[in-house]
């Protein structure tokens, strides 16, 4: 069918734009029960070897008519739908096989059949109105399109093709029609069915339900869990794809195996610029890895959320827990900033704060790990916060409280993020393994390490900058 | 392994056990008595309810000042300190028998040149905090909250401990810290949680949590004594999950409650209403393991899922037949009758081959009773 469409697009209309619309609304029509036959015959006249010139060019027609419809909007088909859909209902239950000349790879040829078997000749006519009335709008809007076909060839062509076709596809084709409707409906296997699908996943649910209850799922020492983070994955990926349109770029930095620590800058208020990164890095690098972000001791004592963080695979940022992570051969993220970064004033966006106390650096080196920088931009403009309020963040128990245009005056929409366009760049690894695991006391070095990792991080940020011409769009 | 010092009587290894009375010390004296290289010698301030065959009982209280000469006397090559009273409340009779207690009976152990000593105690030690790293090691401070009697005790016992293994370097001095027990038949912290009507869970939280079969605590234990290996141990399965998998597991429904309502209702009605503390309901409280299996040399035999399914099918089955245990018990007694009363009629026919080698060690049972 495929083919034939194309066959028809290319012969007829070359360079003619048929866009997405045309497309959409194809798959549009091919839902509603009239227009059904247009992917049966072509499968069909594939099928029998007998492709025919003349049905091809009964193809070449319909691959013409449809080009008019796309820069309209979803109205017409909606109309066409309703005025066929008498004179098609006659014919099923007055004339249960009608003469060959029946068939129908439009619902314009059953006008014409019914103006035939004179049913309803004023059907026709407001058909034709209808037609021109598109035509006509569809002028209106593209003053540069002209077209050649009347509402009359129209019919013509219709009429040719549906003659065209052997008398067995037409019948074949009918029957389609007919059953895709009422037959289907009433047939008790089709409540069968359903009944069957609807039942079987309420057992599904009901069983999950059941396993999570007595504790028959898997959990890893570090208490992630799959079917956990399959659950809310979806939310992660619309963030992801949808809201921040997120851009990755050098996903070959990150190894496929092996212990290695992701440096990232923090910011927007709210640690999403972790989330998007272990998304990206589990959606589109080859390995699929998890990355274990260290997250920090505020989120335990939070309900829900430690308990989210948990099962997604998520670590509290202590030096065990890092340490024994790399030795495992984990993907580790940090973000050294912590709530210096992820605080940070609008006015101060993009200005790296203090990396830690180097605590991520001698992590690295006491496991031989490689350092990967990695910078964010577009998270930074999600929230604007123009100022911190120490007194509400005693009062609440937060580690910083923002004032922002929205936040502690809308409420809970407040914690709308604005959906800014996102970059998410990942540099060359630092490798840390020719120190040997004593480094670690280097201060020296530890410090050294400690500031060319936030240098890169720094001017990586800069050259994103650089090249980005909106917050919004990229 | 060390060489032991075979006391010059029996020829065999002495090891006291403190504690019979209880239900710990019991097993272990139990279990010790298996081995035939050992001579095994209970102590606690009333007789075990259950008679301990082959048991070498004394009937003395550890605040008793003549201590140090037993010890001196009986030369004990290892000590196993199970004497432990397990309360909620902080009480002060309650922390003199069990802190001041083990002073003053690890004080003698020390002046008697005893080689070895095991203790008890519990993870919980490190108390759950939110800065806590998942899996801690045995150098992390102890944080236990001051709320509960017990972990009170706990603490202070091992901050003792800790400063005897400076003060006497000589005595092998091993504490094993067990992960919460669970088992059919014993009664700690998490058996009470878990048998309880309404498991009290904190909503929103789901800490990652570490059990240990009550067998493998005996055999741990039992382990410590037949090996030196000296310091502290964290002694769990194999397995550390969430508590609603724990849960689960042990067929038991949660009950979530908003964690400052749960917070303030503990509060008002006393720990009794929540037999673990809160915290280990909110925050990760989990043992390094590695430890364990590098320098103690233990593998418990049950790993968390059997430890917990085990614990739900045999609650399951009290169910339906409350009385197994104690009919099993009584079967037990039984036999033991029997025995005695075959072994009674066969002294009285004068005829004594068969009951031979059990006479000495019942005779000296009831001499060293006569004497405490």
């Amino acid at each position: 069918m495929a083919t034939k469409r194309q066959t028809g697009r290319t012969t007829r209309r070359p360079g003619s734009a048929r866009g997405a619309t045309g497309r959409k609304l194809r798959t549009r029509r091919a839902t509603a029960p009239a227009i059904e036959p247009a992917p049966v015959v072509s499968a069909n006249g594939q099928g029998e070897a007998a492709a025919d010139e003349a049905e091809v060019s009964a193809y070449l027609f319909n691959g013409d008519v449809e080009p008019m419809a796309p820069p309209v909007e979803p109205a017409p088909p909606r109309k066409r739908r309703k005025t066929p859909s008498r004179p098609r209902r006659k014919p099923k239950i007055e004339v249960p096989e009608p003469e060959p000349t029946d068939f129908s790879p439009d619902e314009a040829p059953r006008e014409d059949e019914a103006a035939e078997a004179g049913l309803d000749p004023s059907l026709r006519r407001q058909f034709i109105q209808e037609i021109e009335a598109l035509v006509g709008r569809l002028q209106a809007l593209s003053p540069g399109y002209a077209t050649s076909l009347s509402p009359e060839r129209i019919f013509e062509l219709i009429q040719e093709g549906a003659d065209a076709l052997p008398s067995p596809l037409r019948r074949g084709l009918l029957d389609k029609v007919r059953h895709f409707f009422g037959d289907d409906l009433l047939d008790v296997d089709t409540w069968k069915g359903m009944w069957y699908v609807l039942n079987s996943s309420l057992q599904f649910q009901a069983d999950a339900l059941k396993r999570r209850m007595t504790g028959e799922y898997e959990t890893d020492e570090w208490g992630l869990d799959r079917e956990y983070l399959d659950a809310v994955k979806p939310f992660a990926d619309f963030m992801y794809k949808t809201y921040w349109r997120v851009e990755m770029s050098g996903l070959e930095h990150v190894p496929e195996s092996g212990r290695t620590l992701l440096v990232s800058n923090h910011s927007g208020q709210l640690p999403f610029d972790g989330m998007m990164l272990a998304t990206g890095i589990m959606n589109e690098h080859p390995a699929k890895r998890l990355v274990r972000t260290l997250y920090a001791t505020w989120f335990p004592t939070l309900p829900f959320i430690s308990d989210f963080l948990t099962k997604c695979g998520q670590v509290l940022a202590t030096d065990d827990n890092g340490l024994r992570l790399l030795e495992q051969d984990e993907l580790v993220a940090v973000f050294p900033e912590g709530y210096k970064g992820v605080g940070k004033l609008f006015k101060d966006r993009y200005r790296l704060a203090r990396f830690g106390r180097g605590g991520f650096v001698r992590m690295a080196l006491r496991t031989g790990a490689p350092l990967v920088p990695v910078a964010v931009v577009g998270a930074e403009e999600t929230y604007i916060s123009l100022a911190k309020s120490s007194a509400m963040a005693r009062l609440t128990g937060f580690p910083y409280f923002p004032i922002s245009p929205t936040f502690p005056w809308l409420g809970l929409l407040g914690f709308v993020p604005l959906p800014t366009k996102w970059y998410i760049d990942i540099g060359e690894p630092i490798p840390t393994d020719q120190y040997g695991p004593r480094a670690a006391s280097n201060l020296m070095l530890v410090s050294q390490l400690t500031d060319q990792v936030r240098n890169v991080v720094q001017e990586m940020i800069y050259a994103r900058l650089a090249k980005r011409r909106s917050i919004f769009t990229g | 392994m060390a060489e032991h010092k075979p006391t010059a009587r029996t020829g065999r290894r002495v090891v006291l056990v403190t504690g019979v009375a209880g239900e710990w010390g019991a097993r272990v004296a139990s279990r010790l008595i298996d081995q035939p290289e050992l001579h095994v010698i209970g102590l606690d301030a009333s007789p075990p309810q259950a008679e301990i065959k082959g048991l070498d009982f004394i009937q003395a209280d550890l605040h008793n000042p003549a201590l140090g000469d037993l010890l001196k006397a009986e030369k004990p090559d290892t000590v196993v300190h199970l004497h432990f009273v397990e309360h909620t409340r902080p009480s002060e009779a309650d922390f003199e028998a069990n802190v001041m207690g083990t002073m003053k009976f690890l004080g003698a152990v020390a002046e008697a040149g005893v080689r070895k000593a095991v203790l008890k105690s519990s993870t919980m030690v490190y108390g759950a905090q939110p800065t806590n790293s998942l899996y801690l090691r045995e150098d992390h401070p102890l944080h236990a909250p001051k709320t509960y009697g017990y972990l009170r005790d706990l603490v202070e016992i091992e901050a003792f401990c800790n400063g005897l293994m400076r003060q006497v370097p000589d005595l092998l001095l091993t504490v094993l810290r067990f992960a919460h027990i669970v088992g059919p038949k014993c009664s700690t912290p998490m058996t009470r949680f878990l048998r309880e009507d309404d498991a009290l869970t904190l909503l929103g939280f789901d800490p990652m949590m570490q059990v240990i079969h009550d067998q493998d605590v005996v055999g741990a234990l039992v382990h410590a004594v037949l090996h030196d290996a000296p310091g502290v141990f964290n002694v769990a399965a194999e397995g550390a999950m969430p508590l609603w998998k724990l849960m689960g597991l042990a067929g038991k429904l949660p009950l979530p409650v908003l964690h400052p309502l749960a917070y303030a209702s503990v509060s008002l009605l006393g720990p009794r209403y929540a037999p673990i503390d809160l915290d280990y309901l909110r925050y990760p409280c989990v043992g390094d393991l590695h430890k364990m299996r590098t320098e103690l040399g233990f593998t418990p035999q049950y790993s968390s899922e059997e430890t917990l399914r085990e614990f739900a099918s045999q609650n399951r089955l009290r169910r339906y037949i409350p009385e197994s245990l104690t009919r099993q018990q009584e079967e037990e007694r039984l036999r033991e009758t029997i025995e005695r009363r075959q072994r009674a009629r066969a002294a009285a026919d004068g005829a004594t081959p068969a009951a031979a080698p059990a006479t000495p060690r019942r005779a000296r049972r009831t001499r060293s009773r006569q004497a405490a």
